[in-house]
């Protein structure tokens, strides 16, 4: 696939058609881990590969699979790669396993990689849909670390849990609580829709 | 219709198969792995409430070494408490024991280490625990478990005592208060509670092994 | 490990003072998409109740009685996501077959429920804090009413708002995340109500 054609469906991705701000998705997971910039780090992470080798699979599979039983096939397929990321964290990295603790089971149910197998991949080559799910995972994590990265500084000021305000400075901890996770996306959302309404659809929709 | 019904259950079949043995393959090569880190966790957790210095704890191998070198274990109850020898291997330098208790979104596992007379804290350690990311998952820091450590036991051994209060930050006075950390005062109190039902359970008891190891050592 | 909290002081700790939405972030989804009025907020909580009190019961069974004995815990995923979209299935087909009313009210929602992460959450949750099988339940029926109890209130807040001039790029999810924020925080004021141990 042409250069041009790939980074146009990246953009798409990460504003456009972006999974949080625009297509209102994954929202319980970019609630719950982003007070810590480093968790958040691992969880965009884990979904980027989770979203685009189900991607990648589903679309491999996309002939054959029988219309009917697809969704309970893409929720296979999905799990399974969760699992595999699970183990993985466990083993390598377990700290960081713990940190996110069931959140990563999560991933799952994570509206995202779903909406991105029904609507993108069971219709369309591999590569494409390797990039659609890339760019798609990519757009949700740079959401959350923008997220991440305010309730952090204001509620522990530090940023990757290295201090950056001065000790003197009052922390917002309300920032790192429920509270302050739904304000800050709901203020993000609010900041990025007003930065310009989303362009009419062309008449050449892809996927 | 029957043919393409048949084709479906068998299709989900052979893929689940399919699936499911990746999966298992992936568990099988690391299975081994995940079981290490947990068993060096604990022992690394184990030397570090007992102050048992290790020359280069990022290396597995030398942690198993120390660990084994420098900790004896005893069962009481079926419960293990870890002893420390001292330099000299001569005597024990502390006891280690488990404490868990029910946090605010998941039972809380730690270890809690006393010193050789019982008359001080030498550390407090958190195996695992559930609690909120940056909030009361800060108890695993260094700066919160640190309050504990050097503070004074009391000798007298009276029922369901509290060894230590958690207060909010920085209104503490006395050694045996803890700070708080803000915005998780479930997880703090959730501590305390810990702290001083270990320390109710197993004081009792270390002190007649402590009695019983005095009369073995000349 | 049994922590010797009551299975009730659990059940309204899962509607007050850990409400699965407001503190655990499950579920959030088809409450940004169904909230808009209270007649369909009552509809899919209802039939989150159901199917969470039920599935929790059925997955605690699975867990205890066939992955651990097994040796297939790290399973757990798939094996839960299945069990709760066979019930699922297995309910839409029984309400659509004996009750044509029940099935106008809640059978519309039910395919929704399969992907809601409330559900596999609690499940995942009860498992990580060692419940038994009495606690179990009662987290599952207690996340159930208070996921519903959210749900509900936004539901009526956001008919309110309604014929309130809002700023456009702030319509919809950014307003209903705001409003989700400030029930958080009213919600916990309810911490002090309940001593969870």
């Amino acid at each position: 696939m042409a250069g041009k054609g790939a980074r146009k469906l990246f953009i798409k991705g990460l504003w456009e058609d972006n999974p949080v701000f625009r297509q209102i998705l994954g929202i319980c997971s970019a609630l719950a881990v982003t007070n810590l910039l480093e968790n958040t780090l691992i969880m965009g992470l884990s979904l980027i590969f989770v979203t685009s080798l189900s991607n990648v699979t589903v679309s491999i599979l996309r002939q054959v699979t029988p219309s009917r039983i697809r969704m309970m096939v893409q929720t296979l397929i999905i799990a399974s790669y969760v699992i595999i990321v699970d183990i993985l964290l466990k083993a390598y990295l377990p700290d960081i396993s713990e940190a996110l603790g069931p959140y990563v089971g999560l991933i799952i149910t994570n509206c995202i990689i779903m909406g991105r197998c029904e609507a993108f991949a069971r219709s369309n080559p591999v590569w494409p849909s390797f990039l659609d799910g890339l760019a798609s995972g990519l757009g949700y994590a740079l959401v959350l670390l923008t997220v991440a990265f305010f309730r952090e500084l204001l509620g522990f000021g530090s940023v990757f849990n290295i201090p950056v305000l001065p000790a003197e400075w009052t922390r917002w901890t309300i920032m790192v609580m429920p509270p302050g996770a739904f304000f800050m996306l709901g203020i993000v959302i609010w900041l990025v829709r007003s930065l310009g309404p989303k362009p009419a659809p062309k008449a050449d929709a892809r996927g | 219709m029957i043919g393409k019904r048949a084709f479906s259950v068998a299709y989900m079949l052979l893929l689940t198969l399919g699936f499911t043995s990746a999966v298992t393959l992936v568990y099988g090569v690391n299975e081994e792995r995940i079981e290490r880190n947990a068993r060096l966790k604990l022992q690394k957790i184990v030397l570090d409430v007992l102050n048992v210095p290790v020359p280069f704890p990022s290396q597995p191998l030398n942690v198993i070494e120390v660990f084994e070198d420098r900790v004896r274990i005893h069962i009481l109850n079926g419960q293990p408490i870890y002893m420390a020898l001292s330099e000299d291997r001569r005597d024990i330098q502390g006891y280690a024991f488990r404490m868990s208790g029910a946090g605010v979104w998941g039972p809380i596992h730690g270890m809690m280490a006393v010193s050789r007379d019982l008359d001080r804290v030498l550390g407090v350690a958190f195996l695992d625990h559930s609690e909120t990311p940056g909030l009361g998952g800060r108890i695993s820091e260094e700066g919160f478990r640190n309050q504990f450590k050097g503070q004074p036991l009391p000798p007298a051994r009276i029922k369901d005592a509290t060894y230590f209060r958690v207060h909010p930050q920085a209104t503490v006075r006395s050694p045996n208060e803890i700070d708080a950390i803000t915005g998780a005062t479930g997880t703090s109190n959730a501590v305390e509670r810990m702290v001083n039902g270990a320390l109710n359970r197993y004081l009792p008891f270390l002190a007649k092994l402590r009695l019983e190891q005095e009369e073995l050592t000349p | 490990m049994d922590l010797g909290i009551s299975a009730f002081v659990i059940f309204f700790a899962a509607i007050f003072t850990n409400n699965i939405l407001l503190t655990n972030f499950l579920g959030m989804c088809s409450f940004l998409a169904i909230s808009r009025e209270v007649r369909s907020s009552i509809g899919l909580g209802l039939a989150v109740v159901f199917v969470m009190t039920w599935t929790s019961a059925i997955n605690y069974i699975v867990y205890y009685y066939i992955l651990e004995p097994f040796n297939l815990v790290h399973f757990r995923f798939i094996v839960f996501i299945i069990v709760i979209a066979a019930f699922v299935q297995l309910v839409e087909m029984v309400i659509e077959r004996y009750s044509p009313v029940l099935y106008v009210i809640l059978g519309v929602f039910l395919p929704l429920i399969t992907v809601n992460c409330a559900i596999l959450g609690v499940c995942l949750f009860m498992i990580i804090r060692e419940y038994t099988f009495l606690q179990s339940v009662a987290y599952g029926a207690g996340g159930g009413i208070g996921w519903m109890l959210a749900i509900v209130a936004m539901g009526g807040i956001r008919q309110r708002l309604a014929k309130a001039p809002i700023p456009k790029p702030l319509e919809g999810p950014g307003i209903t995340l705001i409003i989700a924020g400030l029930m958080a925080l009213a919600f916990i004021g309810f911490g002090g109500m309940i001593q969870i141990q």
